[in-house]
């Protein structure tokens, strides 16, 4: 049975039920076998119409009066009793429905009804994010704002009512449920064609896990967002298929090792998370030796990523670890003392990194080192997101947050595809490279340029896929002309064209357009109107690709 | 053994000879058709209902659904019964209305009483 909670009513609403019946059965047998009498005195048996209405309307309390004839007293004696036995009888009745109202388990159920009727009514694309913290809450709104809508799962009362009262416009639909349990997934629309993604970033790898496998099981087709911290869980996410893998020990340690190396890569995929525009100065981090506060997990990361970059690292922790390898230098003790850090080399180091996973130990740890060498760059990791003013008065020079780095990359991957797949690919170049597309960038059009996915179907470009149906070539440099001029050009650079799995990396301008090809461009608000134009409206189309005014159909009659 | 059949199986199966006591008898004469049987029907129905309500299970649905369709025709009945009585006179139409629906009542309630027993025998315990 789907509606449980109608059941739960009428199971519960049995004895009343019963109580309810059996008292009017005894009123109305006792006022059929008493005798009356009537005006003339004659002696009369109430008909069964008659009694049921007179125990009617005297057990709800109402009482119109002794029908049809005035009763005797061997009839009030037999009322007298029956009142006390009917009213008790409805008033069970009611006491019972109103404390079922109540009742958590009937709340509950009505509210997983509801649930599901707002889950049924999304008619557009919609994601199941669970959990509700400062993180998910990120990634509800800028999902939101692209028009994604979400649905959460949060096991905790208060966090429900806290996202009840940011009043998220389109709402946002929510279960208190446990997320172990894959009936609430299935609740929440797992299973519908429009659902189409879910983020799990639990801090419980085995619980993250469990949902990804849960979910590609019970739909094939879903994006999975999982967060990951161990480059283990990392390996069985990949086995079976999760889309995208978060890890942000990971992130985190690979952008402090672009820092050292590529400062340009840094500043695009900053500037594609929308962090950082184009022209922040990101200093290169020197070389030198290297303090880290912790080896845990984001210190393993960091570890393996400066390896190879051959640096002098030190680490210092509080407690001793099994399996460090071999050649690695590590110093035991609280890096908030004197004494420990000099053990370290605090005077001779360039960098200090506080990593550990209490905020208050990473400032005070970086405040101590500051004061002991004047010159040391300090990196703090950032943990709780209420600590975002402290740490900025705390004149850190550079603060990395693994929440904050989360959301950038999840939304990312999630709403905007193919910037994610650009910030892959980007990754895999050349310092020179970056350095090149940068200064386009900022050369061709502004520090801060937007980006913009366009694909050639029919409801982002119909009047391209006209014309491709014609077997008309066209090319990028259709998105490059200026509708104010056709012989001027608009602020655009092509950054990725996608055609099936193939990606080229910033196509010419003399690409060839084809059906169901994805671009990304970067482009200011004016070229992106511009593009949109074109692509939509069969004057602009014509004006921009072939040079002349399309007739209108007023034109064409005259 | 166990109680709760014995009261259900009670109710159920007196629903249905009650419902038969007063279906029985000459079609066109309604001194056949005692009222206080049709009363005890009704209640005795009422209560089988309530005690079906709030089965989950796929016979528990169709018990409660015979039953549901026993007392509508049963309390059909006593309506035209009771308002023909008021209001109009009692002729051979409402006569045969009653009786019928009485009878329509009593297939509900036979269905009932077969998948009653059909799901004892077949459970184990």
């Amino acid at each position: 049975m789907k509606n449980s909670s109608l059941w739960i009513i009428l199971h519960r609403m049995r004895m009343p039920f019963i109580v309810i019946i059996v008292t009017y059965t005894i009123a109305i047998i006792g006022m059929l076998v008493i005798a009356g009498k009537d005006n003339l005195g004659n002696v009369y048996h109430m008909s069964i119409f008659d009694a049921f209405y007179f125990v009617t309307y005297t057990a709800t309390t109402i009482g119109f009066g002794e029908t049809p004839y005035e009763f005797t007293y061997s009839q009030r004696l037999w009322v007298t009793f029956s009142i006390y036995l009917t009213v008790l009888g409805w008033f069970y009745g009611i006491g019972t429905l109103v404390s079922l109202l109540q009742d958590k388990l009937l709340l509950n159920e009505l509210k997983r009804a509801k649930f599901k009727r707002d889950i049924n009514h999304i008619r557009g694309k919609f994601i199941i994010v669970l959990g509700y913290n400062n993180v998910t809450s990120s990634i509800i709104k800028k999902a939101l704002k692209s028009g994604i809508r979400t649905v959460v799962i949060e096991e905790d009362e208060k966090r429900v009512n806290n996202l009840i009262l940011e009043s998220f416009t389109p709402s946002v639909p929510i279960l208190q449920a446990d997320v172990h349990n894959k009936y609430a997934l299935i609740d929440a629309g797992l299973e519908k064609i429009n659902c189409k993604a879910i983020v799990s970033l639990f801090e419980s790898e085995k619980l993250n896990l469990k949902i990804a496998i849960t979910a590609k099981l019970l739909n094939k087709n879903i994006i999975l967002a999982i967060k990951s911290s161990s480059s283990h869980q990392s390996q069985n996410l990949k086995d079976i298929n999760t889309q995208i893998i978060a890890n942000p020990f990971s992130i985190i340690s690979s952008e402090l090792s672009l820092a050292f190396s590529s400062p340009n890569i840094l500043k695009l995929e900053k500037w594609v998370y929308k962090i950082d525009d184009l022209n922040t100065s990101i200093s290169k981090l020197p070389r030198g030796k290297y303090i880290i506060c912790g080896y845990g997990r984001m210190g393993k990361y960091i570890y393996e990523k400066f390896d190879d970059l051959d640096l002098d690292l030190v680490f210092i922790d509080i407690r001793k670890k099994n399996n460090i390898p071999k050649n690695l230098k590590i110093v035991y003790g609280d890096a908030d003392e004197k004494l420990i850090l000099e053990e370290a080399g605090i005077y001779e180091s360039c960098v200090i990194i506080a990593a550990t996973n209490d905020d208050i130990v990473n400032l005070s740890v970086l405040s101590t080192a500051k004061k002991l060498n004047k010159n040391i760059i300090t990196i703090a990791r950032e943990n709780e997101f209420d600590d975002i003013t402290i740490f900025k008065n705390a004149k850190i020079d550079h603060i990395y947050m693994p929440e904050k780095i989360l959301i950038h990359k999840i939304t990312n991957a999630l709403i905007n595809p193919l910037s994610d797949i650009f910030v892959n690919e980007l990754l895999l170049k050349d310092e020179m490279w970056a350095a090149k597309l940068l200064a386009s960038l900022i050369k061709d059009i502004n520090e801060n340029p937007i980006l913009f996915e366009l694909v050639i179907n029919e409801n982002e470009a119909s009047e391209i896929k006209k014309s491709l149906k014609h077997k008309e070539l066209i090319t990028l440099k259709l998105f490059h002309t200026s509708l104010h001029n056709r012989e001027l050009t608009n602020n655009v650079v092509p950054l990725l064209l996608l055609r099936d799995e193939k990606r080229i990396l910033l196509p010419s301008w003399d690409e060839i357009i084809k059906l169901d090809d994805k671009i990304l461009f970067a482009c200011d608000n004016h070229a992106k109107e511009d593009i949109q134009f074109i692509c939509l409206n069969a004057y602009e189309f014509s004006y921009a690709h072939k040079a002349k005014e399309k007739s209108t159909i007023l034109k064409r009659f005259l | 053994m166990n109680l709760d059949k014995v009261i259900s199986g009670f109710f159920i199966i007196l629903a249905m000879t009650l419902n038969f006591g007063f279906f029985y008898g000459d079609m066109s004469n309604l001194e056949h058709h005692s009222k206080y049987e049709l009363f005890a029907a009704i209640v005795i129905n009422l209560i089988a209902t309530t005690l079906k309500l709030g089965d989950k299970t796929q016979m528990g649905s169709v018990l409660l659904a015979s039953s549901l369709v026993a007392d509508i025709q049963l309390i059909a009945a006593a309506i035209v019964w009771s308002v023909a009585f008021y209001s109009y006179s009692i002729n051979q139409e409402v006569i045969s209305i009653i009786i019928s629906l009485s009878g329509g009542a009593l297939l509900a309630n036979l269905t009932s009483v077969f998948l009653y027993i059909g799901d004892t025998l077949k459970s184990k315990r």
